[in-house]
């Protein structure tokens, strides 16, 4: 009758030996995973092993147990490092395998892709700007304080700036809250008559079903010897007859930006709820005010003429802004703003 | 701002227009109004009844039958759950048969209340929609009402229309119902006399004999510090009518002292406040009890909100003789508060420079009610009239007896100084002709001083409430605002076609058009990232930071469009979408060592899952590194009229070295191509399906620029083909067989197709058989079979001879 501590000890010291060679000398994953099933699986061999430690006496079973679980400890990790080498050469060898050949000729795409719903919006909208002589003025996202703020008349430590929550980089830049920088940029680098529309991506501390950190805007301006209230309103006119059809009434609501003074709110007649008599029913996407809030405009202030060295006793001009999410929201009645930033396969593929 | 209309029209009593009316015509002046909510809707339906004997329910211990006096007369006999029924003499709310009550969306009908038929009901204060108070039922104070009387009738402020107003941050004047009373006056060309509130009750002390004193540290900061007192206070809870003002609008009604500051602020828009007198510590002897100073670095001071805050050396505070009592125009303090067994106060209206208060709000976090305000500039002329109004109430209010006499210390308040007004400017900038006078008289109706006119110019004063008015375009507005933005004509300009500045669009919208042509779509990625997620793609580290980021997964600004596509790519994959063909175009952020960043315009695109490519009624294939190069020769083709070439130099880090490729046109390297490389993979967890990606240096594919086609000569003679196919090692890349064939077809080899290439079969190992299609002509002449058998005999001859291949029979 064999001593049963001994015979385990024995067994466990030859597998201690073992273990190590066998794992080297797997090729494959597979093979290694097999290996490992051998030893620790619910039949391995370590697994034999503590079902015979009921066979050892009391006092000797805890040493011996812990002495059991120490090899299996061992083995475990060891499968681990070899399997993590496996796959190391396997990827070392997929790296420097023989390389594609790329003069087999590229295949075409058979259909189209999608422009974003934003760019299309974004193009329509130039397109009419361009018919009524604005041409498009360059943008830069980063931007100086001076040229996003100061020079458009916000006061330091004014709580018009709480509009407008910005993000800062640690070398004092933010980026640019509208579009309206390039007002400044334009008034800098022209002499008037100018203008211009000024399309881009923009930034706000704002992050919530209804805004997006990131966003997009279109500003147009105009300053030239003359011009007033009346031409901001004609443009108004003209944008909402080709924007939004024919005969789309336009309201404008005084408001306040520190840029433009006379400033105002312009909002639409809904396209939602249009009866064929040309009223409006009233609905939920214009709160059943038969109206919808599209942008904000207004007359050039002075001071921001004067920061950029024009002067405002010879030239005025107006300034307008909107919201491209927004109005591709509305043109192709899209529910959600998030929508706009997932980049779902179905969503883009409808537009 | 909220507002109330009844307050509203008893500030102006020769208002007549309907809510919705008065909404309309404030909102064309820029004082938007964006909801106008009714307050006490189900009040109106009730009735003052007086209790006039309770009995217990028959079988249910809870309940209670109270028979009430309902005017008239009549009795009738309810039943009620509530524990404070009066006694009988007292007077409560009952809600009659058919009553609606649309706090809680109920109307009154007969019902049986545990066997017992009940006939209307005794409401409390949260089923009349006045206070969230439903523990118990209205009780009204004695002499309120005789039964029957109509509640609101009792308590007019139980029922209300309170107006949203979504108030631009340039009328501070607006925010007290005082100056929407004078705005609304001269709007609709009313007269308009501010309150004047009249001191009743004067004890037989001064201010100075109860030992008030002020002194102000920093005039500059608060240039004008007044304080009134008053003794023997009794506080206690308001009367409805003010708990009811105060709760329409949205503030919380504490003890009759609190809430006077709060009215007196509602009302003039000047915020106020209150301290316990005899919670103040006195200082050294001489010294004044109350100072305007800033704080002292470190110095603590718990607020009314109960939070201990540590003042900075820039807060501006309000002291007594020992300590930090208030942060000025911000919050009180805890210590100071008033509390019931207050008898002696002092209440504070200041002048606060608008941007020590929004520094101080800021830094603690603090939005109040009172900050709101002063940041934006509260009338400094005022005070006296604030001052006096929250007397006169609390004389009447908390039967006090006020101190004789108002403190005022006073630094340089800066009133505003005159405003030329030109009429040929106001005609040039609105595009409409403007009666002088006209315009004038809506000036003069806002509060503004006619100090001199002429003809064609005017000064005028601004009113101190309108900080706002410094410039002659400021009243331009005001003329504009009040006579109505629809008076102005609209007059398309004619304007002088402007060039584009810079051209980046019409380049923009040409790559946008080629990436859709490659069938790619356009997905729009955030311009932050992480530089942790531009290390999973490995791509350059990211140079600009953002200081106040919203998310760490936000903190710099990209290097690489592909930590957004590949993000966008994994979604889709959660959602059960493998397939996409994404581009994103737009800037990375670089810093430099001076200035700006740069931000050069990228283009990246990823193909993942399937291909797009299908031949008809055939199996959808993974997409391979043949689609992206298909995909990169179709952008690069229409954006620069050539074909690129395929270079395999030292890869960028992103792409699988066996199969990613520079891009080449012209020489030039314009980007890359090639499958992800599996680190990438891995680190996004997207091994399921295969992912293809290409990138595109637009800045300088827009220096390359478009080669405009040039015409060749359609050919006028036929052209003759041969096929030839061909087996070779697999380790030939079919591009140099091609080439090769190509070559030695001699000139009139118009064009080499590779059309089949296949493997296994009758090919022997580690082979594959090639076949091409020659196509060959001659400009001049109809080539004779005989002829192109030669060319391509001495093709055939050169390819084998260089590649080994062999024809395949």
């Amino acid at each position: 009758m064999s001593d049963p501590q001994a015979d385990i000890e024995n067994k466990l010291a030859a597998l201690r030996e073992a273990y190590g060679p066998r794992f080297a000398a797997a090729e494959t994953e597979q093979q290694l995973r097999d290996e490992n099933a051998k030893i620790l699986g619910k039949k391995g061999e370590l697994t034999a092993i503590l079902k015979e430690m009921g066979k050892v006496p009391g006092e000797a079973r805890k040493a011996i147990g812990e002495k059991t679980n120490a090899l299996k400890q061992e083995v475990e990790k060891a499968f681990e490092v070899a399997l993590a080498a496996l796959h190391q050469a396997a990827r070392e060898a997929d790296l420097k395998g023989r390389p594609f050949d790329l003069t087999l000729p590229g295949r075409t795409p058979v259909g189209p892709g999608h422009k974003h719903p934003i760019s299309m919006v974004r193009e329509e909208l130039i397109g009419i700007f361009r018919t009524l002589g604005f041409g498009v003025h360059d943008g830069r996202e980063v931007e100086l304080e001076e040229n996003n703020f100061t020079k458009l008349g916000f006061p330091p430590d004014h709580p018009a700036t709480d509009m407008q929550d910005s993000f800062w980089t640690t070398s004092g830049h933010l980026l640019r809250t509208h579009t309206s920088n390039i007002q400044v940029r334009a008034m800098m680098g022209h002499k008037p008559p100018m203008a211009f529309i000024a399309p881009g991506a923009v930034y706000r501390r704002d992050d919530d079903a209804t805004h997006s950190p990131m966003f997009h805007q279109l500003e147009a301006f105009l300053i030239d010897e003359g011009v007033s209230m009346a031409h901001l309103r004609g443009v108004l006119r003209a944008f909402a007859e080709r924007f939004f059809g024919p005969g789309t009434p336009v309201r404008l609501r005084p408001s306040y930006f520190p840029f433009v003074e006379p400033g105002a709110e312009v909002d639409f007649g809904c396209t939602f709820c249009k009866q064929p008599d040309g009223t409006r029913a009233g609905c939920t996407i214009c709160k059943q005010t038969g109206w919808i809030e599209v942008l904000g405009c207004g007359m050039i202030h002075p001071v921001v003429f004067e920061s950029c060295g024009i002067d405002p006793e010879k030239y005025t001009g107006f300034a307008l802004g909107m919201g491209l999410d927004r109005l591709a929201m509305l043109r192709y009645d899209i529910p959600h703003l998030r929508l706009m930033f997932e980049n779902d396969p179905r969503f883009l593929a409808q537009f | 701002m909220k507002a109330s209309y009844r307050w509203l029209r008893s500030l102006v009593p020769q208002l007549t227009a309907p809510p919705e009316e008065l909404a309309q015509r404030l909102t064309g002046a820029g004082l938007e109004v964006e909801a106008i909510h009714r307050y006490g809707v189900g009040a109106a339906a009730c009735l003052v009844a007086k209790v006039v004997s309770t009995r217990p329910h028959p079988t249910k211990s809870g309940l209670k039958l109270v028979t009430v006096d309902r005017g008239a007369a009549a009795t009738q006999e309810l039943v009620c759950g509530a524990p404070n029924v009066p006694e009988p003499g007292g007077l409560v709310v009952l809600a009659p048969l058919g009553a609606y009550l649309p706090a809680k969306n109920m109307t009154i009908e007969k019902r049986a209340i545990a066997g017992v038929e009940s006939e209307g009901m005794l409401c409390s204060e949260a089923e009349l929609g006045l206070s969230d108070d439903g523990d118990g039922i209205l009780v009204l104070p004695p002499g309120t009402a005789s039964a029957g009387a109509p509640f609101v009738a009792a308590v007019p402020e139980a029922e209300d229309y309170i107006f949203d107003i979504n108030l631009t941050p340039n009328r501070p004047d607006c925010l007290g119902h005082v100056g929407i009373a004078r705005e609304i006056a001269a709007l609709y060309s009313y007269p308009w006399a501010p309150p004047t509130p009249k001191v009743a009750t004067l004890s037989g002390t001064t201010i100075e004999s109860l030992g008030v004193g002020v002194r102000i540290d920093e005039t500059s900061r608060c240039p004008h510090y007044g304080a009134a007192a008053a003794e023997g206070v009794q506080v206690k809870a308001s009367p409805l009518w003010l708990r009811y003002r105060l709760a329409s609008l949205g503030v919380r009604p504490i003890s009759n002292i609190v809430d006077i500051t709060n009215l007196v602020m509602l009302e003039f828009g000047h915020p106020m406040h209150a301290f316990d007198l005899d919670r103040l510590e006195r200082g050294a002897p001489g010294s004044a009890l109350i100072s305007v100073r800033v704080a002292k670095e470190g110095e603590t001071l718990v607020t009314l909100d109960g939070v201990e805050r540590t003042l900075a050396a820039d807060d501006l505070v309000i002291a007594d003789g020992q300590k930090a009592i208030a942060l000025a125009g911000v919050m009180g303090g805890k210590g100071s508060e008033i509390h019931d067994g207050t008898t002696r106060i002092v209440f504070e209206c200041a002048y606060f420079e608008p941007r020590t208060v929004r520094r101080t709000a800021r830094r603690h976090a603090l939005h109040t009610d009172a900050s709101h305000r002063f940041e934006r500039g509260v009338d400094p002329s005022d005070i006296e009239a604030v001052l006096a109004s929250a007397a006169a109430w609390t004389a009447k209010l908390a039967h006090a007896q006020i101190a004789a006499g108002t403190l005022h210390v006073q630094g340089n308040v800066r009133f505003p100084k005159t405003i030329r007004l030109r009429a040929p400017r106001l005609r040039a900038l609105l595009g409409v002709d403007v009666p002088w006078t006209e315009a004038l008289d809506i000036l003069v109706r806002l509060g503004n001083k006619l100090v001199t006119s002429t003809a064609a110019t005017a000064e005028l004063e601004p009113p101190p409430h309108r900080p706002d008015l410094t410039r002659e375009v400021d009243l331009i507005e005001e003329v504009l605002r009040v006579r109505g933005i629809d008076n102005v004509p609209e007059i398309l300009p004619a304007i002088h076609p402007t060039p584009d500045s810079g051209g980046d669009e019409v380049f923009r919208e040409r790559v946008r058009a080629a990436a859709v042509t490659a069938g790619l779509s356009e997905a729009i990625v955030l311009g932050m990232t992480s530089p942790a997620a531009l290390a999973k793609v490995k791509a350059e580290a990211p140079t600009v930071f953002l200081k106040n980021p919203l998310a760490e997964h936000q903190g710099a600004m990209r290097t690489s469009l592909l930590p957004g596509l590949l993000e966008s790519v994994s979604q889709a994959r959660r959602r059960e979408q493998p397939d996409a063909r994404l581009f994103a175009m737009g800037p990375v952020f670089i810093a430099s060592a001076e200035g700006l960043p740069t931000e050069p315009l990228v283009l990246t695109a990823v193909l993942s899952g399937t291909a797009s490519f299908r031949a008809y009624l055939s199996k959808a294939e993974p997409v391979d590194v043949w689609d992206a190069k298909g995909a990169a020769e179709t952008l690069l083709f229409a954006l620069t009229g050539q074909k690129p070439t395929l270079e395999r130099g030292e890869l960028p880090p992103q792409v699988h070295p066996r199969g990613g490729a520079w891009l080449q046109v012209g020489g030039k390297r314009v980007g890359y191509m090639g499958p992800l490389h599996p680190d990438v993979v891995d680190a996004f967890d997207l091994g399921a399906h295969p992912v293809m990606i290409v990138s595109l240096d637009l800045e300088a594919l827009r220096i390359i620029g478009r080669a405009a086609p040039k015409f060749q000569a359609i050919p006028k003679f036929p052209a003759n083909a041969r096929d030839i196919s061909l087996v070779v090692k697999d380790v030939v890349p079919a591009g140099d067989v091609q080439d090769a064939l190509k070559n030695a077809a001699g000139p009139l080899a118009e064009d080499v197709e590779l059309f089949d290439r296949f493997t296994g079969g009758s090919t022997p190992k580690d082979h594959v058989n090639l076949a091409f299609r020659v196509r060959y002509r001659a400009a001049d002449r109809t080539l004779t079979d005989a002829e192109v058998d030669a060319f391509h005999e001495k093709a055939r001859a050169a390819v084998e001879l260089r590649f080994g291949a062999q024809l395949r029979t």
